[in-house]
């Protein structure tokens, strides 16, 4: 036996679970989306049972892109990561420089900051659409409604009445709408994941080295250079790391579509194989396979910007 | 011109005064060292001229203008740090430009300039590498070439060399004298190696918990030391100080030999001892002698041929002409 073989053999249970844990899943995918398989069928019960009997060949793909909701899902599922990638980005490295100067009461304002992560996603898409976006119920309703009311006061004022008699009645926003209801995933999702960001990007901003900043001092940088030409590339590498891990995360949301909108103007690739999977199973596997793709599209990308970003 | 006086400065944090009211003056052109153990507060001392601490009260005027409130940046002063505080994303020519760059300069100036630095330096193949290529030397240049490009009126030197391995440290230390000597600027180098204020100062600064004990050339502080911690302090290996009646009979509380003040012999001498361990240099050999009565400890400097095993009698004779003498208070008498 050579000297590898040993190695090798010991590692095989690992290696073989992993491939298991992975393959299996995949190429059931895989074959259900070649064959013909719904869940209930009274007209064709022969469906009902997978089987190499019932193939269809590219047909369930076929299916898939043809059918009105699925560039819809790919585009709205880009829309929804793409911006809240973009707004806990911003808003970590802003939160993050803002608590990494030292200020009373600093150690409460961190962990309060960090609880939303702690919260369940479900729980959050619930709070979220229920008491604060809804538009009678919710802050939103009554912040607007109260606005209303301000306005209708200031308009009997004396000298200023007339300019607020030129101002529209606010209308609340109905976040439940076809037209709105991605922004409010956008919204909760990025309320929800900035701790994340703020959390990752603070451990760096503390490992920033204090005599560079002083350098920089002496050497004339406004605040603004300083931040522009040594803060954000030292947190080039992190920013990497949260844009990465994030849009995994995010390119299989779910509850908070479901619980927003029920998918109603909104759906991302996950949310289209759940309403194919209500029965066409066939077709809910091809549009897994494509969800694959994506990801898959989308993680080289990241990789790639990943890795420029550590060779620097 | 560079001539920077502190007048009643002061610097507390919090409860804690680390600098007592001090008064010092460095004249233009001057190199100055500030030594002291670490804790003296000589950090916070460059780091108050260099307007990165505010100070408590009192004033620091440089050429006559008072500087107190006058931001870092704007008081024309470059500074040199002991981490070198390089900016790690940028080539070495965008790290020597970059105080140009912040005051908006004209970019072929800028590159004529980073040239010259470079140069002068001997950077100029590292110019488009970062600091996390170099070695720690290189490294050094770049902080220097940075601080150069700026024009200072003077520079500040942070224990720029304690991150350098011994035979790296001898040579930047003639590179900094050399360019001392080239642009003939103020410079105030902060160090707790009393060998680095030895070779490289114009005038030392000794400071210990916030007070100047001394200032002087490094020859005075080496002749007439104005108390023990300086007579302490100053010198390599560190003077004998000794206590009791030997003392006594020179009429002082404590007296002070240098090593390199005392003769030994084999047969004959005033004091009488074992010999300890030894240091051999090849031009020098330093004896530790034991069971004087006089010190724990008394250390020899001998020319290199001599030679002493460890437990003979060894025989030591002062010059009596530098016997340094001290009162009860620990300073200078006569």
């Amino acid at each position: 036996m050579s000297n590898r073989t040993i190695p090798r053999l010991l590692q095989t249970p690992a290696v073989i679970l992993l491939l298991i844990w992975m393959l299996v899943p995949l190429s059931l995918t895989l074959y259900f989306s070649f064959i013909r398989y719904v869940l209930n069928s009274l007209r064709r019960p022969e469906w009902t049972t997978p089987s190499f009997s019932n193939w269809r060949g590219f047909g369930n793909y076929e299916f898939v892109l043809n059918s009105k909701d699925f560039l819809f899902a790919i585009q709205n599922s880009l829309l929804i990561v793409g911006s809240i990638l973009f707004g806990t980005v911003i808003l970590g490295v802003l939160i993050a420089v803002l608590i990494n100067k030292a200020f009373p009461g600093r150690g409460i304002v961190r962990v309060l900051l960090i609880s939303p992560f702690f919260v369940m996603p479900a729980v959050n898409a619930v709070l979220w659409i229920n008491m604060i976006l809804d538009p009678v119920l919710g802050l939103q309703g009554i912040a607007v409604g109260g606005l209303n009311n301000m306005i209708d006061g200031l308009q009997n004022a004396p000298l200023v009445g007339w300019f607020f008699s030129l101002w529209p009645e606010f209308e609340p926003i109905s976040f439940r709408a076809t037209q709105t209801s991605a922004y409010a995933v956008i919204i909760m999702v990025t309320w929800q994941w900035t701790p994340f960001a703020v959390l990752i990007f603070m451990t760096s901003l503390q490992s920033e080295d204090e005599q560079q900043k002083e350098a920089a001092i002496l050497d004339g940088a406004s605040a603004w250079s300083q931040f522009r030409f040594l803060t954000l590339p030292h947190l080039g590498r992190p920013i990497a790391i949260v844009v990465m891990i994030q849009a995994i995360f995010h390119l299989s949301l779910y509850a908070e579509i479901e619980i927003v909108s029920r998918g109603n103007g909104n759906k991302n690739l996950p949310y289209l194989i759940g309403e194919f999977a209500n029965n066409n199973i066939g077709a809910a596997s091809a549009t897994g396979i494509f969800a694959v793709i994506l990801a898959n599209i989308v993680a080289i990308f990241l990789l790639r910007m990943v890795g420029k970003t550590l060779m620097e | 011109m560079g001539r920077i006086v502190l007048d009643t400065v002061t610097k507390s944090f919090g409860d804690a005064q680390v600098i007592p009211p001090l008064d010092l003056t460095i004249e233009d052109g001057e190199f100055a060292v500030f030594v002291g153990p670490s804790g003296c507060g000589k950090s916070t001392l460059l780091r108050l001229i260099a307007g990165l601490e505010d100070t408590t009260s009192g004033k620091i005027a440089i050429d006559g203008n008072d500087v107190t409130q006058v931001p870092p940046s704007k008081r024309g002063l470059a500074m040199v740090f002991q981490s070198y505080a390089l900016y790690p994303h940028m080539s070495v020519r965008k790290n020597i430009a970059f105080p140009m760059r912040m005051a908006k300069m004209d970019q072929a100036e800028i590159d004529k300039k980073v040239e010259a630095a470079a140069t002068s330096l001997n950077l100029l193949d590292y110019l488009d590498k970062k600091p996390g290529q170099l070695s720690g030397g290189q490294r050094q240049r770049v902080a220097i070439g940075r601080a150069i490009v700026r024009e200072p009126a003077a520079f500040l030197f942070d224990e720029p060399l304690s991150n350098l391995d011994a035979a790296l440290r001898v040579g930047m230390r003639m590179e900094i004298l050399e360019l001392h000597k080239k642009l003939n600027t103020t410079m105030i180098y902060v160090t707790h190696d009393q060998v680095e204020a030895m070779t490289m100062a114009d005038k030392i600064v000794v400071l210990r918990a916030g007070n100047i004990e001394q200032v002087g050339s490094p020859l005075e502080l080496y002749r007439n030391p104005r108390n023990l911690f300086v007579a302490g302090f100053i010198g390599s290996p560190t003077m004998n100080l000794i206590t009791g009646a030997a003392a006594g009979s020179h009429g002082a509380e404590t007296i002070g030999v240098r090593p390199e003040h005392i003769s030994v012999s084999a047969t004959e001498g005033t004091w009488s001892g074992t010999v300890g361990v030894s240091e051999h240099l090849g031009s020098d050999t330093f004896f530790h002698v034991h069971g004087t009565g006089l010190a724990d400890t008394i250390t020899v400097r001998a020319d290199g041929e001599v030679d002493f095993k460890y437990g003979e009698t060894i025989h030591l004779t002062p010059r009596s002409d530098v016997i340094h003498r001290f009162d009860a208070q620990g300073l200078r008498l006569g």
